[in-house]
């Protein structure tokens, strides 16, 4: 479904006065398979994000290829992509001034009619129909736009489906059902899901859980047997917090 | 009696596809074309026909008033003076507008000054959008003027709209509000090529508890200009916020200068200002919903000044 081809993206730092190339993602090779829920994870600065935003177009890769349904779409906009059905949720989704939840679901799904977004919002779990003209302006709480995000990928019904740490600033409540909801459009739909997460509730459900260390893939495989890796990397969800004490560990509280 | 250009630019300007219901008066090219009245509502011309008296009966509730000025007559500066007196306790809709069609060199302008005397409790909704088409290069000029007072309990709700093909426009609002008084103005200005366009807003909250709240949206494409100044002056405990965004495309220019002046110990006052170029977070995410960078840019815009 998705093959990434000795994929690499390096960024130029200046360090003491003179320009280097700082390797973000490392020579990598993965293919996901169609209709299979994938959970990235990995240390902060791991290049996790990176990795979801080159598969989406946000950033050009540096060197190799990105091949989507075996067409090289290395070169391809983020509009070709869209419109190929890859579909992405932002970690910080954009805030606009003027439009409306409703103007985004209705760009999503290519329809404004009433009865087919009201539909959405029922597959989606929102439902609170009063939320549909809100502006997606700065007044919106965290976890809102977080909603919003998640319902307009969903809205575009995308072959493959990639998932910025949908859970930041979501409640504790609320990340069963999120969990709930994109594993039912895995198994349902068929969607190729790509998820990057720190949260254990959403490796816990993953065929394939992906460590991201260095711009490589560490550790590929069911959640178990990565589990003292996870471990060993201080992944928060995996250490209890209340034996963190010091900044080392400051993390474990955010 | 209204020809293909007459509609197109009440249609445009007052989103009129005939003659409206309820009270109305529409001029052209300097004179009076036609006017109705209701059982609440009177229209009377002013001085030499120069202008209009608007005269609302108190209790007046749920009627409209469409008084739109539609120019198509080249080398024409029209100018008015209308005023709307609106009786205590009254809810009424009064939307106004200048559509300019210029066909040929010749330039065409108008100057609208609207007095609104809203009586106590009463509501008002303003809306009034300025255009200008055509095939001519005459220069189109809309300097329209607002001057509002509001006796205490009284709400009024602005909607400011230049559309696009105006040359250049100089508009300048004041408010005066009285004890209690509500009132929220929005102006949406588009303008491109070498256009100019500049807003002076003067907001006095002169009575206590009364509130304001100036929201004004810029887009300036091409060469054009655009300035926005605000003054909001607080003599009582009132509140007071202005927000002023300007989006910069091409090589347009913008100064936007919010002034806040705290007349009163307990006046509470806030502004927020900015501008710059479209976010390029908006751009990818419409992007990543299937449009391209072009209708992308439009929908904002579009989402921006509605």
């Amino acid at each position: 479904m998705l093959e990434l081809k000795d994929l690499s993206f390096s960024v130029p730092v200046e360090i003491d006065g003179e320009v280097q190339e700082k390797v973000i993602i490392d020579h990598l090779n993965f293919t996901f398979e169609k209709g299979k829920f994938y959970a990235i994870t990995g240390p902060n600065g791991s290049g996790k994000t990176t990795l979801a935003r080159l598969v989406m177009g946000i950033f050009q890769p540096t060197g190799g290829k990105i091949l989507y349904e075996g067409q090289d779409i290395t070169n391809l906009s983020i509009t070709d992509r869209a419109k190929m059905g890859i579909a992405y949720s932002f970690q910080h989704p954009a805030r606009f001034k003027g439009l409306t939840f409703r103007d985004l679901l209705s760009i999503a799904s290519g329809t404004d009619d009433e009865e087919m977004i009201l539909a959405l919002l029922r597959r989606v779990g929102i439902c609170s129909f009063s939320f549909l003209d809100l502006p997606v302006d700065a007044k919106l709480s965290g976890g809102e736009i977080k909603k919003i995000e998640l319902a307009t990928t969903i809205a575009r019904n995308p072959k493959l489906a990639i998932y910025d740490e949908p859970d930041t600033g979501i409640d504790l409540w609320t990340i069963n059902p999120m969990v709930r909801l994109l594993k039912r459009e895995q198994l349902e739909r068929g969607t190729t899901t790509i998820v990057v997460s720190h949260n254990r509730a959403f490796l816990e459900v993953a065929d394939s859980v992906l460590i991201i260390v260095k711009g490589q893939i560490a550790y590929q495989g069911k959640l178990e047997n990565a589990l003292t890796m996870l471990s060993d990397m201080s992944v928060c969800s995996y250490r209890h917090c209340d034996k963190c004490s010091g900044e080392e560990d400051a993390e474990c509280y955010r | 009696m209204l020809n293909a250009i007459d509609r197109e630019l009440l249609k445009t300007v007052a989103d009129l596809e005939d003659l409206p219901k309820g009270a109305y008066n529409i001029r052209k090219d300097g004179k009076l074309l036609t006017r109705a009245t209701t059982a609440n509502i009177d229209i009377e011309t002013y001085g030499d026909g120069k202008g209009i008296i608007v005269k609302i009966k108190p209790h007046t509730v749920n009627e409209s008033v469409h008084i739109p000025v539609i120019l198509s007559q080249a080398g024409l500066f029209d100018v008015v003076y209308n005023r709307f007196e609106i009786g205590e306790g009254s809810d009424v809709t009064i939307i106004a507008g200048c559509g300019i069609h210029c066909g040929g060199p010749d330039p065409e302008g108008h100057a609208g000054i609207h007095e609104f005397i809203v009586g106590k409790n009463a509501k008002v909704k303003y809306v009034e959008k300025h255009f200008a088409t055509g095939p001519g290069k005459g220069k189109r000029t809309l300097n329209p003027g607002t001057k509002v007072f509001l006796a205490e309990g009284a709400q009024v709700e602005m909607e400011l709209t230049q559309i696009g093909g105006v040359d250049e426009a100089h508009r300048k609002n004041e408010l005066i509000l009285g004890p209690s008084s509500m009132a929220l103005v929005t102006e949406r200005v588009m303008t491109e090529g070498e256009q100019i366009a500049e807003s002076r807003n003067t907001i006095i909250l002169e009575g206590a508890k009364s509130r304001a709240n100036m929201v004004a949206r810029s887009v300036i494409k091409g060469d054009s200009v655009q300035n926005f100044y605000a003054v909001m002056e607080a003599q009582a405990p009132a509140f007071g916020h202005i927000e002023c965004d300007a989006i910069i495309m091409d090589r347009g220019r913008n100064e936007t200068i919010p002034s806040l002046k705290a007349l009163h110990p307990e006046a509470e006052l806030s502004h927020e200002a900015s501008i710059g170029k479209i976010a390029g977070d908006q751009l990818t995410k419409l992007m990543s919903l299937g449009l391209t960078f072009d209708e992308a840019v439009a929908k904002i815009i579009q989402g921006f000044l509605r």
